[in-house]
């Protein structure tokens, strides 16, 4: 397999740009937050990462009932990129979320709706990659998978309204008091630029990523066919 | 696509089959009975689990309970097809596959409700408290239901991978919480004796819940057990 | 309250978790891609000494 495609070379350079830039907005133009100190600049990269883990998992799954429909084993390398990838950001969601939540809630860890849902999302993650490991044939994999990922998307947006009626009815109360109340911010217009800016650049890095790894998939399959080849 | 009369056909074939399997050697309902007693007598031990005084404590043993058991019936009522060839057989059938799903499904489902109602009857005497309330029994109803219906599904691919058992309960149990948790606050609510108002929510969720996985999950068993 | 809060050090960890997850992350993309092509070379030259 040779070098990159053209378009790829660009993405990349356009990626790694507006990474940088992204970062020095972050450090240096986004103001200090006057109650909460720096650890509220956290806040731009932890909800873009959060938000990169979800539409990975709706790539995943539109991959997957694609890949039922075509039988393109195509699709199945950008289910199976989309999940893994996913499972990368919605990893840095979750422990910067942490992060930034003991400085300001004085807890590590707080059953609210969204967190919650964002770890059994991870478990899903998890769970579809050993269901895929536990599988030879990779025709019968690319089936499973997407199957599981259809599964696995329905069931997010159910566990998340779950947990919130579950929260309006009984309120979280936590170690230093009710979340909404601190750790709530406005944001000012500098702020909201760095915000959207991460979120673009995020879901750019996203799809550089996604590119680069459906590439490996290829390559991986053209050894998988070449040492079958030779085994025959 | 076949008429409707072998369709039905199929399904009550293969939900006799299955009930008839089962009546005679008893080993799931067994297995799965003495589970489910073990465990609560263990939780007895552990926590205090008067149920009107502790609801949302019985409310979630009560739902561990079912969900283990239930994973060990799904996961027993699919290897015993498979280790005897059973699911080859019935696949070979011009038949359509959604009715092998709705007939295993329903198969899992009439297990998992024939441990419910062993254990509640336990339970009320260990207890000195009567369980059979109606609207607790409809939430076992439900949320039984919609376990079954994605557990069917999954456990027809766990056990084709190479880990098998151990797999089920890993893809079973975070895509089931919805269910799970909806089941366990309104059996709470029926426990505490709580107003309409207040459980109809986790109802809705479930009734929800059920109607889109069972939907979901019959579209999409045909590509679970292709050859 | 006389100024923010001095939370430098939880703003530090956050950005190197996640660089360093991104990090990780990009590693191993590289040394499976390397991986890869170094099987392929070798796969091809087996087939072509056939």
């Amino acid at each position: 397999m040779g070098s990159r495609p053209k378009l790829l070379i660009v993405l990349d350079g356009v990626t790694v740009v507006m990474l940088l830039t992204a970062t020095l907005l972050v450090f240096f133009y986004a103001p200090m937050e006057r109650v909460m100190g720096a650890v509220q600049k956290v806040f731009y990269f932890h909800v873009a990462a959060g938000w990169v883990g979800m539409i990975s998992f709706l790539v995943a799954a539109a991959a997957g009932v694609i890949h039922l429909i075509k039988k393109n084993i195509a699709w199945d390398r950008i289910g199976v990129a989309a999940i893994e990838i996913g499972l990368a950001f919605a990893m840095m969601n979750i422990i910067t979320g942490s992060i930034w939540a003991r400085p300001i809630w004085n807890t590590w860890w707080t059953w609210d709706p969204r967190l919650t849902t964002a770890t059994i999302m991870v478990l899903i993650y998890f769970a579809y990659m050993m269901l895929r490991a536990g599988i030879e044939e990779p025709e019968r994999r690319a089936r499973f998978g997407a199957v599981y990922a259809i599964i696995g998307f329905l069931s997010v947006p159910l566990t998340f309204f779950s947990i919130r009626i579950w929260n309006t009815i009984h309120p979280v109360v936590i170690a230093s008091g009710d979340p909404s109340a601190t750790g709530a911010f406005d944001m000012t217009p500098a702020m909201a630029q760095v915000f959207l800016f991460s979120l673009v650049t995020f879901t750019v890095l996203y799809f550089d990523l996604l590119w680069h790894r459906v590439r490996l998939g290829i390559l991986a399959d053209r050894v998988e066919h070449l040492k079958l080849k030779l085994q025959s | 696509m076949s008429g409707l009369t072998p369709f039905f056909r199929v399904l009550g074939a293969v939900v006799w089959k299955d009930l008839r399997a089962e009546w005679r050697s008893r080993e799931l309902i067994s297995a799965m009975l003495v589970f489910a007693l073990l465990v609560i007598l263990i939780f007895n031990f552990a926590l205090e689990l008067e149920p009107r005084a502790r609801a949302g404590i019985t409310a979630g043993v009560l739902w561990v309970t079912f969900a283990f058991a239930g994973t060990l019936g799904l996961n027993r009522s699919m290897a015993v097809e498979k280790d005897r060839g059973c699911l080859d057989g019935l696949l070979l059938a011009p038949v359509d596959r959604a009715a092998i799903y709705l007939g295993k499904a329903l198969a899992n489902w009439i297990f998992m409700l024939l441990v419910a109602f062993i254990v509640l009857p336990v339970y009320s005497i260990l207890y000195n408290t009567n369980l059979f309330i109606p609207g607790l029994l409809l939430t076992i109803f439900l949320g039984s239901e919609g376990y079954v219906a994605v557990g069917t599904l999954l456990a027809s691919m766990a056990i084709q991978t190479r880990t098998r058992d151990i797999l089920l309960p890993i893809l079973l149990f975070p895509v089931v919480i919805p269910v799970v948790l909806s089941a366990v606050k309104a059996t709470g609510g029926y426990l505490q004796g709580l107003e309409w108002s207040e459980i109809q929510p986790w109802i809705t969720l479930l009734i929800t819940y059920d109607i889109i996985f069972t939907a979901v999950a019959f579209m999409v068993f045909d590509f679970v057990v292709e050859e | 309250m006389d100024g923010p809060a001095n939370t430098v050090s939880y703003f530090v960890a956050g950005y190197g978790v996640i660089f360093g997850i991104l990090g990780i992350y990009l590693a191993s993309l590289v040394s499976r891609w390397r991986n890869l092509s170094r099987d392929e070379k070798t796969l091809a030259d087996l087939e072509e000494n056939q």
